[in-house]
């Protein structure tokens, strides 16, 4: 077990969740995408911190689950509102912002 | 793991792949356990699996989409496909950035609770403030955002 198999385990998870971000329609997926690559992220910080010899890097990862938890809530009541707007979870339905489009 | 989250982006069921990023989230905190913290192991199952992973189940059965309401997506595993092409090169790139990193684990003692503890209310005092601040906020916008508008209450009755 060296430190290079786990940083090569969260370089792949990061690239699947971009891949699903991109590629994917359904706002539970992007979601899902979004929350692979945050837990990657707290991987890499906990494999540092083991690397480094000391618990900083670990603290870290710990806050990190909490960011991750508060941006669930918020987007899971993102999502639940959209849903009741529109009543579907295709992600390209929103698109009020963009320039020039009209459709209500 | 990584077949758990490729399922994830892989399946059209939103419900299947909430079960795949639930397996994703309990592979992470074995890694964690691999890892020698296991504080941060525990936490990860208890937060994670716990409670994100069955609030966003919750949430998939709540919305209950409907068959007609998912999106349309006719060529998706071509989309995948290529995208992962695209993404393939910068997954290399990354390793090969985090690989100059020295390459062997330090012998230390677990990381567990006491130590985190004591790191995290010496060194790490402020994150963790802002963090639960963070938190509160991220609450209370949640109750906002979900609640229904008044206004669109009235308009309906």
């Amino acid at each position: 077990m060296t430190p290079n198999m786990f940083f090569l385990l969260a370089s792949i998870l990061f690239s699947i969740g971009l891949v699903g971000l991109v590629s994917r329609k359904n706002l539970f997926v992007l979601y899902m995408s979004i929350e692979l690559m945050l837990s990657s992220v707290s991987l890499i910080l906990a494999t540092l911190s083991k690397v480094l010899g000391e618990a900083s890097g670990s603290v870290m990862a710990l806050l990190m689950i909490g960011v991750i938890a508060s941006e669930a809530a918020v987007f899971l009541a993102m999502i639940i509102n959209l849903y009741r707007a529109n009543r579907t979870v295709d992600s390209d339905t929103f698109n009020k912002l963009r320039e020039g489009v009209y459709n209500d | 793991m990584i077949v758990g989250s490729f399922a994830m982006i892989s399946n059209r069921q939103t419900v299947f792949s909430a079960f795949g990023f639930l397996v994703a989230m309990i592979g992470l905190a074995g890694i964690f356990a691999l890892l020698n913290s296991q504080f941060l192991a525990i936490a990860q199952i208890m937060v994670s699996v716990g409670a994100v992973v069955v609030f966003s189940m919750l949430t998939i059965l709540t919305v209950n989409a409907k068959e007609e309401n998912l999106p349309h997506e006719p060529n998706k595993t071509k989309w995948i496909l290529f995208t992962s092409l695209l993404v393939a090169p910068f997954t290399l790139l990354l390793y090969k950035v985090l690989a100059t990193l020295p390459n062997e684990f330090v012998q230390l003692e677990t990381i567990n609770s006491k130590i985190m503890g004591k790191v995290l209310f010496s060194e790490w005092v402020l994150p963790f403030e802002i963090l639960s601040i963070l938190l509160l906020s991220a609450m209370v916008g949640a109750i906002v955002i979900a609640r229904k508008s008044k206004r669109k209450e009235r308009r309906r009755s």
